[in-house]
């Protein structure tokens, strides 16, 4: 034996080896009795289960596909393009996101309004996500937060390429935001007069600094925000 | 508190569907015997019938499908004790996992249909006898394991006359013998198959495997030998019946109680035989990959498939042996003489569950214990095993000339029990209960 290898064996019941093994399966027998005769708890917020105690499971699996763990607020997910409270995009394609993009992945053509002489927007807003580096630097450099990144999914796998090239149509979904100085809020618009009321009451005042405000919290708890997914009625049942 | 629940009718339901395949042993018999001899059970017809009913039952009905779950068994099984989940993905009507027992319809049709690769330069003769050598002994270890207790013929529905039929399928004297000869026999399928395949790493496992078997035969075999000297016989179904209730007031003469080292060595020794870890040095398949490196599709599966034969077919021995067979000790005499039928069922049922019980400890200890160092294995073997074994022979021949009654025996047997828990459960290095499940237990132990 050219080193030594292993530390010896101290005391007699070691040395006797079969009363260790013993003691071993007494270990093992109970993770496996524990396991077998207590179901899984499925709360995603795993330092939340109860641990140690009689008629729970010590498993901490999550079935990834049939449950999932809320993302962190700050996490930058597939992008979206925000809409107004018509429908339309907020995006006035002003070319800043596609300007600042360092995987150069955003592409847009600027199209005007017929009935509109003051704000243009994209008839095509093109992003490669294959290409996408998920900085989210287009996110703080748009103006009218027209663009987030806080869909909370993943850019979906795909078997064609040109399933990755997400345009327009695609990219304008989820809630639509509005903010006192929108100004499509304080002139006639496709919107009915109640409707342009009721945009004006959910309007909001635009944020000094970067648009998501929740990444920029310090001290990032999982367990806050997993209390908050279950608030919301998230992630809680599978 | 669902899941306890289910778990727990799910157990008892498992009592009760080995009772039910005791019941349906002896049912085939009597079908069977009655097709053949029209239902006479001195007549050889009758007897042939019972016998082929029991070869189809015991083989195929018992130890193939043992051996097909215990696949599933040991992902599952080992998954339980890690704190996994296991194999689940493959759901009957897209709902029911089934505790991953489709799986085994998986293996096989993946084993069987996969591509046959053959090295070049291999024997090909022996390299494709290998596999069947490798599987067959075991296999026929099945033989000698006494399932069910001998009953009269006419107690059992469609038979008439007084001799008595046994859930087993031959009970030869040299019971015992069989066992040793046919286990050393199954070393040649492992050594040839190392040897055929024209490779220096399966021929590296197929010398480990031979070496470590030949050396394990001797602790094996002495290790059964205190069990020949108290019973007085080597025919399993004579050893069964010789654990009788009612040596020492309520305790019965069991092999376990009388012979505790005996059992210890022989069922490490028999953990050796299999093959698997802490014993897989053959396999080693994070250095050798071992004998069976060159083997695809089913004849992998064969040797692999043998290995959990090997596990059902110990336990089967260790049972007869050491836990009492077919012994079920509440209401036996009782129930033996009043329902003969029932008290067969029920102790061939009695039987499986003991069986369930040691293949589920040698999955445990496989999955508890990481592998020896080759040292180590023959250490284990030559200088701990073979001296306790050879004591143990000493001590139980002086034990049962001073006391053929067996009590003294009995007595020294709780003795050495008592000593084991002991020292066991008293506190040493690795601290109490709470505080050693965590990193004391990842040390390997030296020295052996």
């Amino acid at each position: 034996m050219p080193y030594k290898l292993q530390p010896a064996a101290t005391g007699l019941r070691e040395s006797m080896y079969f009363p260790e093994v013993l003691r071993g399966i007494g270990t093992v027998a109970r993770h496996f009795f524990r396991n077998l005769f207590f179901s899984r708890d499925k709360n995603p917020d795993i330092l939340a289960r109860p641990r140690d105690g009689f008629g729970t499971s010590d498993n901490v699996t999550i079935q990834y596909p049939e449950e999932r763990q809320p993302y962190p607020p700050g996490y930058r997910g597939l992008h979206r393009l925000v809409p107004r409270a018509d429908g339309k995009p907020r995006c006035v394609a002003c070319y800043m996101c596609a300007t600042i993009c360092p995987a150069q992945c955003i592409y847009i053509e600027a199209g005007e309004y017929e009935d509109d002489p003051i704000e243009k927007y994209p008839v095509k807003f093109v992003i490669d996500e294959l290409r996408c580096i998920v900085c989210g630097f287009c996110v703080e450099a748009c103006p009218k937060d027209a663009i987030r990144m806080d869909t909370g999914e993943h850019t979906p796998p795909s078997y064609e390429r040109s399933e990755q090239i997400w345009d327009e149509k695609r990219l304008l979904r989820g809630p639509p935001v509005s903010y006192h100085y929108d100004p499509w809020l304080r002139r006639a618009s496709t919107l009915s007069p109640e409707d342009v009321e009721k945009a004006r009451a959910i309007a909001r005042p635009f944020p000094s600094m970067a648009t998501d405000e929740a990444s920029q919290t310090p001290g990032f708890s999982v367990r806050a925000l997993a209390a908050e997914a279950k608030a919301r009625g998230e992630g809680g049942a599978a | 508190m669902k899941r306890f629940f289910g778990m727990t009718a799910v157990l008892v339901g498992l009592v009760f569907v080995l009772v039910g395949l005791g019941a349906v042993g002896y049912l085939g018999m009597g079908a069977l015997g009655r097709l053949f001899g029209g239902g006479a059970g001195d007549s050889v017809g009758t007897v042939l019938g019972a016998a082929l009913s029991n070869i189809v039952v015991i083989t195929l009905g018992l130890v193939m499908t043992a051996a097909a779950l215990l696949t599933v068994a040991e992902r599952k099984w080992s998954a339980l004790l890690q704190n996994r989940i296991g194999a689940n993905r493959i759901k009957v009507f897209g709902r029911f996992s089934l505790g991953g027992i489709p799986y085994v319809l998986a293996d096989a049709l993946k084993m069987l249909t996969k591509e046959r690769v053959e090295p070049t330069g291999n024997t090909r003769f022996i390299y494709q006898l290998a596999p069947v050598l490798a599987f067959a002994p075991v296999f026929a270890l099945v033989a000698v394991v006494p399932i069910g207790p001998p009953i009269a013929a006419s107690s059992i529905p469609l038979l008439t006359g007084a001799k008595e039929l046994a859930f087993q399928i031959a009970d030869p004297d040299v019971g015992l013998l069989f066992i040793f000869a046919f286990a050393s026999l199954a070393v040649y399928g492992t050594a040839l198959a190392g040897w055929a395949s024209n490779n220096k790493m399966a021929l590296l496992g197929g010398v480990r495997a031979s070496s470590q078997m030949i050396s394990y035969e001797v602790s094996l075999g002495l290790g059964l030998v205190g069990c020949m000297i108290a019973y007085e016989t080597l025919g399993l179904q004579g050893i069964v019946a010789a654990q009788r209730p009612g040596l020492l007031g309520p305790i019965p003469a069991l092999g376990i109680l009388l012979q505790p080292i005996g059992f210890l060595v022989f069922f490490t020794s028999a953990f050796a035989e299999t093959k698997r870890a802490p014993f897989d040095l053959p396999e080693g398949e994070s250095e050798i990959v071992g004998y069976f490196v060159e083997y695809s599709g089913m004849k992998f599966g064969l040797m692999f498939l043998s290995e959990f034969v090997e596990i059902v077919v110990l336990s089967g021995i260790v049972t007869a042996v050491f836990l009492g067979g077919w012994h079920f000790y509440f209401y036996e005499s009782w129930l033996a003489q009043h329902h003969p039928f029932w008290f067969a069922a029920i102790g061939a049922g009695a039987f499986l569950v003991k069986m369930i019980v040691l293949m589920w400890l040698q999955l445990v200890i496989r999955w508890l214990l990481p592998r020896f160092r080759y040292d180590q294995v023959q250490k284990l073997c030559w200088k701990i095993l073979l001296p306790t074994a050879l004591a143990n022979v000493f001590v139980t021949g002086a034990a049962v000339l001073l006391d053929p009654s067996l009590r003294l025996l009995a007595w020294i047997g709780l003795a050495e029990i008592v000593v084991i828990g002991v020292v066991t459960a008293a506190a040493g290095r690795a601290g109490t209960a709470e505080g050693h499940s965590g990193a004391t237990h990842a040390e390997p132990v030296s020295g052996h």
